[in-house]
């Protein structure tokens, strides 16, 4: 909050930023950006579903009833009242689990898109600021890592730690630093080279001042847009790691895994694969608009401005 | 309402679309049965591979000295016309004298026993390694048509073992000039069988086509493709659309579902592939572990619902069993001790073990993920706090060789052979590490059922063995399978009681 | 500029060396590559033989540096699965997967960059909208999820397009797409944003007071600069369409090196996973030398050393 204040009364060509207070102006922002409300009030929704994911869902999104699967959706020929949207391959509450599966998305997004965090800034801004042989190094590592199919990382982690949400946050993190590395490495190059950069060197400030003083502000826009896109991605990640078998294990309601288990039957009974599909695309599409809005509401060339 | 429409249309469109594209692939026109495999064919000689996709191709390009019946099991004649026991120990067979070779030649006893001596040999590395060199010490060319085989020791299941797997081969083909080249029929095969391969790309597509000189009766079908295609999807709209006659290993529901169009027919076959868990009873992974506890284990098998689970999600023929083989096996007493379905009295046998509040278990499973799941559901459900852990194969095999398995799921199939001795060594004399049960005396008792040939004590012996693994629930017999196909409905596939599919049996209707 | 060629073969090399260590060691841990060779129903016996037969019975650092020294020689070694020289196995199937990336490269970019460019000209019309529309709905999509639905869209209902092989262009369609669509927001965006920022420095506001508007304003004075961030994106977004391929060539049935790779990583084929690693390292190695060099032509501003 106090750097997007900075960024706010730092920018002379806002000229309301002299009639307002920061405050209203980012109020202002906030409730006058269309893309923003969507997205928040869709990721809102979501997790508000998640939490009381409980009280919401009809049944239990583990109880089986071999002789009721594959139940089609109320709506079809055959639908049953008690099961809205059908049941799986094993008789389970489609509903249930689709709203059980929020919480798996919805925490390792944010734990793979944190892991994934501090590890791409980090490296980035050391590889961008320092150069020579860290960068080398960085740009190694980064290779290595791009280079190294995360399926194999994936099934071999699973396999030695066993299966569990917060394997697969690991995995899905340590997989997915690479965006944040490359930005701001290029970033902070550009920022390093520029005048004020070396006016603070030269005026004594060490390393560590200039990184979180000069640089990471600057950075700070271009990180929270990154955090949002890789909220997604993340998701997305560990729903095809989980659709491949190498994320979350069943039977767990993760939406990748339920696209996994309904393929095969995907041209008779398509919601098997059509609605998680959506569920996917729903949260993912929260994220990615929240995540515009940020950008446009903190950054000082805010697209609505 | 949408989704209805949207069905409609989309069942509307494919008929239309096999419809209108049916008549420019279809089979019959051109004589050519076209199979979709999803397993990777790579290499066409049995006698160095295992794999059930490779069972298959070896029937219709090879063929042994005996076929077993699949109905009875009885032995047939095939190179060998007839066989004669001198002793316990030598064996002489008698073999037909036209047979010929995909390349025109004719097969000679030097090929036979050239064939036998190169399979038993270490230095073959061959897959039916193993197998022969239990019982052959060498063969010997006797006659111009006969062969005498001289055994190492009593095996009674000789003639099943050269029915079931040793594929004939000319003289020197695997170590021409005295050079091993272990890889000499793994594409340009020279077999005897009923069809001769005409083109081979590994992992995408087997061209074969009916040979003129093959001994037996011969096929109807002129030409057999087997193409990869490894997922189920993309085979079920390359059947929809004509592109392919023929699938197996059809998951149930897509099998009902598209059986029930007039694009495919469903046949449903028995199989003797059989389901069960295998406990670690003998506490390899945990000596004091809750799974060494008989009544655990017997809780254990009360817990499961396999009735409903071979009905549901197995389908077709399957049933529940609760016999440590199938019960079309050859020994597989059905008078074995029985734990039905009863989750109370699985939390009792929990309570009266020690474990009211049940106690965690990791429980592996590599197939069959729906059942994998109702399974662990129902051990849940009877207060054990189950772990699933759903790997590859070769990583639930890679964990159990180390001992870090408890509890897994496994299947077997026998290798198509109606006789528990086809199931039982493998998991019960301690030779392999799928045998967790620990017992030493069982282990004897398995074995010396192949020290004999008589029948009958063999059959008292397994008798006993399946008794007493049941009563110690070293399993939890689960179900047996039933294999399901998608065929074209112009193809005339018929199915065999031991659930191998026999291509070369196909006709056009 | 050759020595820092030369600082980045030897970087590749040093990245493809160390990655296939790590594919190794992780292959070895999670799965017993003789196990996987013999299949369901196989004996001990059988499994002894394979071991013996492939060498597998021999220590790991043994096994390792056995495959090293092949490598050196020029020799990758043999398949455990094809029974084919790994390197004819590679060669024989890289022409999918580059003809895969590239048409899959070729959509991003057709896609992309004109949107994100139109998008910046009119920032806030309805082409910006629709625009950002496209790539948040783009990026919200799981990619299998996408081939799931083109499979069932057009291997069913519109049957214009193959849904699997790779015998002629047609058969690239839908993969390019779907494989196409994933990059399409992040280089759109940056193109945008790239495009907005220039737009708004001193020397694009210079040329604009000169008369420049429009294209010709682009083309001559932002694109350049906009472009810079773009192109290193391409370079990891291609990289990451070798990656991709996995996923894709395997809904598609299509013969490449992804879908080899998918295969040999679940089969345990150790020698062609780690000659699939080395490739696709080198690859990315010399495709980010490429984008490095190439902006340092464009940019000034960048020093490389």
């Amino acid at each position: 909050m106090t750097s997007t204040d900075q960024t706010f009364t730092a920018d002379p060509e806002d000229g309301t930023t002299f009639a307002l207070t920061p405050g209203q102006i980012f109020r202002r922002r906030i409730f006058g950006h269309t893309g923003f409300l969507i997205g928040a009030g869709l990721i809102l929704a979501i997790v508000l579903i998640a939490i009381f994911a409980p009280l919401l869902a009809p049944h239990d999104p583990y109880a089986q009833s071999l002789s009721a699967r594959m139940l089609p959706p109320v709506w079809s020929d055959g639908g049953n009242p008690d099961y809205l949207l059908g049941t799986d391959q094993n008789g389970r509450d489609y509903l249930s689990r689709l709203i059980y599966g929020t919480r798996v998305s919805i925490t390792i997004g944010l734990g793979a898109a944190t892991v994934g965090l501090l590890i791409g800034v980090t490296l980035g801004v050391m590889a961008g600021y320092f150069g020579g042989w860290i960068d080398h190094a960085i740009s190694f590592l980064l290779t290595a890592q791009l280079a190294l199919p995360g399926l194999l990382l994936a099934m071999a982690l699973v396999f030695i730690i066993g299966p569990s949400i917060w394997v697969v946050i690991g995995i899905v993190g340590v997989l997915h630093w690479t965006y944040y590395l490359v930005v701001t490495r290029a970033a902070t190059q550009r920022i390093r080279s520029q005048d004020f950069v070396a006016a603070a060197s030269a005026s004594g400030a060490s390393p560590r001042q200039i990184i979180w003083h000069e640089i990471m502000p600057n950075l700070l826009s271009s990180i929270i847009v990154i955090f949002t896109f890789e909220l997604g991605i993340a998701i997305l990640a560990e729903s095809s790691l989980s659709f491949l078998g190498v994320g979350i294990q069943p039977p767990t309601p993760s939406w990748g895994l339920m696209i996994a288990e309904g393929k095969q039957a995907m041209f008779y009974r398509p919601w098997l694969v059509v609605l998680p599909g959506i569920c996917l695309f729903l949260l993912v599409i929260g994220a990615n608009l929240m995540g515009d809005g940020l950008r446009d509401i903190t950054s000082p060339e805010g697209r609505n401005e | 309402m949408k989704v209805q429409r949207w069905r409609s249309l989309c069942a509307a469109s494919a008929i239309a679309l096999a419809t209108s594209f049916a008549p420019a692939h279809a089979g019959p026109e051109d004589d050519t049965l076209r199979a979709a495999m999803a397993e990777e064919i790579l290499n066409l000689d049995y006698n160095y591979t295992t794999k059930r996709e490779y069972i298959i191709l070896a029937q219709l390009t090879d063929a042994t000295l005996f076929n077993l019946d699949p109905e009875t099991q009885e032995v047939n004649p095939s190179i060998a016309t007839a066989y004669k026991w001198q002793d316990d120990m030598t064996l002489d067979v008698t073999l037909r004298d036209d047979v010929k070779f995909h390349d025109g030649s004719t097969l000679t006893p030097e090929d036979v026993a050239y064939t036998y001596n190169w399979i038993a040999n270490p230095e073959s590395e061959s897959n039916a390694t193993g197998v022969v060199e239990r019982w052959l010490d060498n063969a010997e060319v006797t006659g111009p048509n006969t062969v005498r085989f001289h055994l190492k020791s009593v095996y009674p299941l000789v003639l099943r073992d050269m029915a079931n797997r040793i594929m004939i081969r000319k003289a020197g083909t695997y170590d021409p000039d005295g050079k091993i080249n272990r890889d000499a029929m793994s594409s340009d095969l020279v077999g005897t069988g009923p069809y001769r391969v005409v083109n081979f790309e590994p992992g995408t597509e087997l061209v074969l086509e009916r040979f003129g000189d093959y001994f037996g009766e011969a096929p109807e079908i002129g030409n057999i493709v087997v193409r990869n295609i490894p997922d189920v999807g993309t085979q079920q709209a390359e059947l929809m659309s004509g592109g392919i006659d023929w699938m197996f290993k059809v998951p149930l529901d897509l099998a009902e579902s598209l059986g029930a169009t007039p694009m495919a027919t469903h046949l449903s076959g028995p199989d003797l592939r059989v389901g069960f868990l295998v406990l670690d009873a003998g506490g390899y992974t945990d000596p004091d572990g809750p799974l060494t506890n008989v009544l655990v284990r017997r809780a254990i098998n009360h817990a499961l619902n396999t009735p409903e689970m071979a009905e549901y999600l197995i389908g077709g023929s399957a049933e529940a069993i609760h016999t440590a083989c199938h019960p079309a096996q050859f020994g597989c007493d059905q008078e074995a001790v029985a734990y039905p379905y009863d989750p109370e009295k699985a939390k009792e046998l929990l309570a009266e073990a020690g474990y009211p509040d049940g106690f965690p278990l990791e429980l592996w499973a590599y197939r069959d993920k729906a059942a994998s799941e109702a399974i662990a559901s129902d051990l849940a459900k009877a207060g054990i706090d189950v772990t699933l852990r759903y790997v590859k194969l070769e990583s639930l095999n890679q964990a159990r060789a180390a001992r870090d398995i408890p509890a897994y799921f496994g299947t077997w199939g026998s290798g198509g052979t109606a006789d528990t001795a086809a199931i039982a060594r493998i998991h019960f004399s301690g030779e392999s590490d799928r045998d967790m049960s620990g017992d030493k005396d069982l282990a004897e008792l398995v074995l010396s059922a192949e020290q004999t040939a008589d029948q009958e004590k063999r059959k008292e012996i397994y008798s006993e063995a399946i008794g007493k693994i049941a009563d110690q629930a070293y399993w939890a017999p689960l179900f047996s399978y039933s294999a399901n196909y998608l065929v074209s409905p112009q193809l005339d596939f018929p199915l065999d009681p031991d659930g191998l599919p026999r291509l070369q049996n196909s006709a056009w209707k | 500029m050759l020595r820092y060629i030369a600082l980045r073969g030897l970087l590749a090399l040093l990245v493809a060396f160390t990655v296939s260590l790590a594919a190794f060691l992780l292959l070895n841990v999670a799965a017993d590559p003789a196990q996987a060779i013999a299949g369901e129903d196989a004996t001990p016996d059988v499994i002894e033989a394979i071991r013996a037969r492939y060498g597998l019975d021999r220590p790991l650092s043994v096994r390792y540096f056995d495959w090293l020294g092949g490598v050196l020689t020029g020799d990758f070694g043999e398949s455990y699965y094809w029974h084919k020289p790994v390197a004819e196995l590679v060669t024989d199937r890289a022409d999918e997967t580059i003809t895969l990336a590239l048409s899959a490269l070729a959509v991003t970019i057709v896609i992309a960059i004109p949107l994100g460019a139109m998008a910046a000209l009119n920032p806030n019309s309805w082409i910006d909208r629709f625009a950002l529309g496209v790539a948040v709905s783009a990026q919200a999509v799981p990619n299998f999820w996408l081939g799931l639905i083109m499979i069932i869209l057009f291997g069913v209902m519109v049957p214009i397009f193959p849904v699997s092989g790779d015998d002629s262009w047609k058969h690239f369609v839908l993969p390019a797409f779907v494989l196409g669509a994933s990059s399409v927001p992040a280089v759109m965006r940056l193109t945008r944003t790239g495009l907005i920022e220039v737009m708004g420095a001193d020397y694009v506001r210079t040329a604009r007071s000169k008369g420049f508007r429009g294209w010709p304003l682009l083309r001559r004075h932002a694109m350049r600069n906009a472009l810079l961030p773009v192109i290193s994106v391409l370079a990891v977004q291609l990289g990451q369409k070798f990656g991709g391929s996995v996923i894709t060539e395997s809904i598609f049935a299509i013969n490449g090196l992804g879908r080899l790779a998918l295969e040999s990583i679940l089969g345990a084929d150790i020698p062609t996973v780690q000659m699939l690693i080395f490739v696709f390292a080198i690859v990315f190695v010399v495709m980010n030398l490429i984008a490095d060099i190439l902006n340092a032509a464009l940019d000034p501003r960048i020093r490389i050393g």
